[in-house]
């Protein structure tokens, strides 16, 4: 017995509308020209979709693919403990956790990448402490490098990884742990074989989020990376600006869409295939 | 390792995460108090960037632009999305597939192409722009998030329980109520919330869809990023921390009343 | 079973209540003013607060000062179809591009009459010859700022940053044309140059000098010479007289090879609303006692020759304000390269990626 399925129109009209517009930006605008001032010359073409397998090009996209599939793993580990910690609370804690895990990102992005260069330059707190302490004479290079980046990425992104797993897991009823216990699964089992298969939807979901969220990120990269790194979405938004390539950067981001949707895809059906029947549709 | 010591450790790393998310904000807070405009160093104690945050009207009126646009966003996004997750779940396999891949889309889309092309609907359309627009522009990529994390919910849900309350004689519309609808509520949260924290937070597509008087706070900080960012944000910033965490309190021991 | 929290229908009413009042707030705040209003569309912290108040009370209008930060996300929101603003502040090669794209309004000059007082040098621009459809309002060049505690070496070379000595301390602009065109000249090139081989050559010194490079920063430039995190950067002078203001060490100079001239410029979207008013107001920013006022305060050049006399002897003195006549003789400025752009946005893609 599932709700009626009419529940679906009033959202499908309402992305109908508004997101013909992108996708036709992007299909459209994708096979035309750029002219010699930056304005769109509608010539068909496919010039711009042969352009992109240039070397340069696709080591951008397997270095920005790379970052991405890496920051969504980083997220899954932090990110799952802390999923089931709150999914074990009472009602109330409950709200007031995801409440604590959401409320540092109502800060403005920037002001919070602030925060971290107050934390990492090198005269901010954890150089200006360490010198304190001794333990070091030259202050550590935390910034401007990938690492840095990394956690920057994670740092923005975790959330979208804690709450469809929460979600995922708060429904697992308890008696489901209590009767693997007691035909003696050891925690571990009882993860592998009862918990991790019933958060499968929401971790999917999570990864998913993450992954993609992780693709479009640049200013991370710009901020926290001195700009030193030319993701695929750095490169997107060079195209629609200062080359002003607007063909160039609708099949950039169509390429991106694409990649992002079969993975997404891919994902998707993993998880059914590992549940079997039954689980994700 | 006994359950116990399982169960501290897990609380151990629950605070170190929260002690990673808040380490910069406890910064922003502090130095909010800063004296000294520009450097990283301490230049005294001081009320003044709280003072002449209430005197700087652009500050406010982004603010109170953003509040408003959020809340409206998260409302407008969580029915929306949560109603599409519902139907669309009644729908066979294939076609649900099919419709969680138009609801991703928005999610797949680079801000700029969204932002860049929503603009160019609009003014074909002759539509003006300024907070509807930009509220318009949110709810189509927030909801997409309510589905993903309402649709996850549905999917592990157990369908005997509604087949349960249908067999003790409630009718859909009960079912759908008293039901349903508190199953899912801790996706409907979550997806209020991650709603109107991307709202809040956006500046790309913001910044495209919107027009004249309808600042929103990101826009306004990512403009003065040249200047370097005032100590007044920091304060509006720590004032928002401080607001949200007094108004959920006040919320639950309302709760607790009856 | 467990019952979510919203298991009465007080918390879905509440809830509802929250969403309707949050819209009937946005509906009611469209805007219910009387006066006329001025939408100005400029860079942050752009304008003196107190000029924009007179401006108000002397003409009976309100100004609403909205910002951007980019001037490229300038031109894709007006050429998508954004212009509701009545004056926007363009630099010089986005004038010539909006020009060619057919964006502006042209300058009706009778409402301007204050143009002479514009300083000769700055009337009639390469970009916008005749003044057709811009005024300048702030100008600069792009030069080298060091750190006089860690640069002890006399630097009077675009070379000095490819030094070894600097590595890791050097802070570029993240903007392709300031860069590229930073190496154009030092190898003796137009900046603006449509020779791939000049533009390939400049290219290759641009590799060698990528293991400097502490970080590519257009905005955060200032904070990041201030604090001592870089020691020598490719720099605007308005924003290294800002940061030598913070941190005294600072120093700035203008390479012997040349350098890049740039201008913030008022112009007026096809379209906008409030012509004449927008007219106006470029009018009354140049009244030499308003423009002297603006100007101390903002730090950035000053234009209007007739308002020096009236500048504090810091502003005047102040050569990181107004560089030298021998100086200004070795800038050029910024030209659309029409067809190349997407060539040097290759070199541009190719640099970043190889930085490591």
């Amino acid at each position: 017995m599932r709700g009626p399925v009419w529940l679906l129109w009033p959202g499908l009209a309402y992305l109908a509308f508004f997101l013909w517009a992108p996708t036709a930006l992007v299909v459209a605008v994708s096979f035309a020209r750029r002219d010699a001032y930056g304005a769109v010359r509608w010539e068909w073409n496919a010039d711009n979709y042969a352009r992109m397998l240039d070397p340069l090009y696709l080591r951008i996209f397997a270095e920005s693919a790379g970052l991405a599939a890496l920051c969504t793993l980083i997220c899954l580990a932090v990110g799952y403990p802390l999923a089931y910690y709150i999914s074990i609370q009472d009602k109330q804690r409950q709200r007031r956790w995801l409440f604590a895990v959401m409320m540092p990102f109502w800060i403005n992005f920037l002001v919070r990448t602030y925060g971290w260069i107050l934390l990492l330059q090198n005269q901010g707190v954890v150089n200006t402490a360490l010198r304190q302490l001794g333990w070091i004479e030259r202050p550590l290079s935390l910034m401007y490098n990938p690492g840095a980046v990394l956690v920057g990425f994670v740092y923005t992104l975790l959330p979208f990884m804690i709450l469809p797993i929460y979600v995922s897991l708060e429904q697992i009823d308890r008696k489901l742990f209590d009767a693997a216990a007691d035909l003696g699964a050891s925690p571990v089992r009882r993860f592998r074989h009862v918990t991790f298969p019933l958060t499968l939807p929401g971790t999917v979901a999570g990864c998913a989020l993450v992954f993609v969220s992780a693709l479009g990120l640049f200013v991370v990269s710009d901020l926290l990376g001195g700009s030193k790194t030319m993701l695929w979405s750095n490169l997107i938004q060079n195209q629609f600006l200062s080359a002003r390539d607007w063909p160039f950067g609708a099949a950039l981001s169509a390429a991106m869409m694409l990649f992002s949707a079969a993975v997404v895809f891919a994902g998707y059906r993993l998880a059914r295939v590992r549940l079997g029947e039954g689980g994700i549709g | 390792m006994n359950p116990d010591a399982r169960l501290r450790g897990l609380r151990l790393y629950a605070w170190a995460v929260v002690a990673f998310l808040y380490a910069p904000i406890a910064l922003i807070v502090l130095y909010s108090f800063n004296a000294s405009r520009f450097s990283a160093a301490w230049g005294g104690w001081t009320w003044k960037w709280y003072a002449s945050l209430f005197r700087n009207d652009l500050l406010l009126e982004a603010t109170r632009n953003s509040l408003m646009i959020a809340v409206a966003n998260a409302f407008a996004a969580t029915c929306l999305g949560t109603l599409a997750a519902l139907g669309a779940h009644a729908l066979k396999r294939r076609a649900r597939a099919a419709a969680r891949g138009v609801f991703y889309l928005p999610i797949l889309v680079p801000d700029i192409v969204m932002g860049l092309s929503l603009l160019v609907l609009f003014s074909r359309l002759a539509i003006p722009l300024g907070k509807w627009t930009v509220l318009a522009a949110h709810v189509t990529f927030s909801l997409a998030y309510v589905y993903v994390l309402v649709a996850a919910r549905l999917e592990a849900r157990d369908p005997r329980l509604e087949e349960a309350a249908q067999d003790l004689g409630a009718d859909r519309w009960r079912t759908f109520r008293h039901v349903t609808l508190p199953l899912l509520s801790p996706a409907v949260v979550a997806g209020a919330l991650v709603s109107f924290t991307l709202s809040i937070d956006d500046f790309m597509i913001t910044f495209f869809v919107s027009g004249p008087e309808s600042t929103t706070l990101p826009l306004y900080v990512y403009g003065l990023v040249r200047r370097g960012i005032s100590p007044e944000v920091s304060a509006l910033s720590t004032l928002l921390v401080v607001l949200t965490a007094v108004l959920v309190a006040l919320a639950e021991r309302f709760r607790r009343r009856p | 079973m467990r019952i979510g929290r919203f298991h009465t229908a007080k918390h879905w009413r509440a809830f509802a209540a929250a969403g309707l009042i949050a819209a009937a707030a946005l509906v009611g705040s469209a805007g219910c003013a009387s006066k006329e209003k001025l939408y100005l569309y400029s860079w942050a912290d752009n304008f003196d607060a107190g000029v924009l108040d007179e401006f108000e009370r002397k003409f009976g209008v309100s100004v609403r000062y909205d910002t951007f930060s980019n001037n490229e996300e300038l031109l894709a929101k007006i050429q998508a179809g954004g212009a509701r603003y009545d004056l926007i502040q363009p630099s010089d090669y986005m004038v010539a591009t909006m020009i060619r794209l057919g964006l502006l309004e042209k300058l009706d000059k009778n409402n301007i009459p204050n143009l002479k007082n514009v300083g000769k040098r700055f009337l009639n621009p390469v970009y916008d010859p005749n003044n057709d459809y811009s005024v300048i309002y702030t100008w600069g060049i792009t030069g080298i700022a060091y750190n006089k505690k860690y640069v002890t070496d006399p630097i009077d070379s675009w070379q000095a940053l490819w030094d070894p000595k600097y590595k890791g301390k050097l802070i570029l602009l993240d903007d392709s044309r300031e860069v590229l065109g930073m190496a154009l000249k030092k190898l003796g090139y137009s900046n603006s140059t449509q020779n791939e081989s000049e533009l390939a050559a400049a290219y290759e010194e641009l590799k060698k000098l990528l293991p400097n490079v502490l970080a590519f920063d257009t905005d955060n430039i200032k904070q990041k010479m201030a604090s001592e995190e870089g020691w020598i950067a490719l720099m605007w002078s308005g924003d290294a007289a800002l940061a030598a203001q913070e941190n005294p060490d600072i120093a700035f100079v203008v390479p012997k090879e040349g350098t890049t001239i740039w201008a913030d410029n008022y112009a007026i979207p096809k379209g906008a609303r409030h012509k004449a008013l927008a007219e106006s107001f470029i009018n009354y920013m140049l009244e030499p006692e308003v423009s002297a006022k603006n100007y101390e305060s903002i730090g950035y050049s000053n234009p209007n020759e007739k308002s020096y006399p009236l500048h504090s002897k810091e502003y005047r003195e102040n050569r990181m304000i107004f560089p030298t006549d021998e100086e200004l003789a070795r800038t050029e400025w910024l030209v659309d390269v029409g067809e190349k752009l997407p060539l040097y946005d290759r070199y541009w893609t190719e640099l970043k990626s190889g930085v490591k």
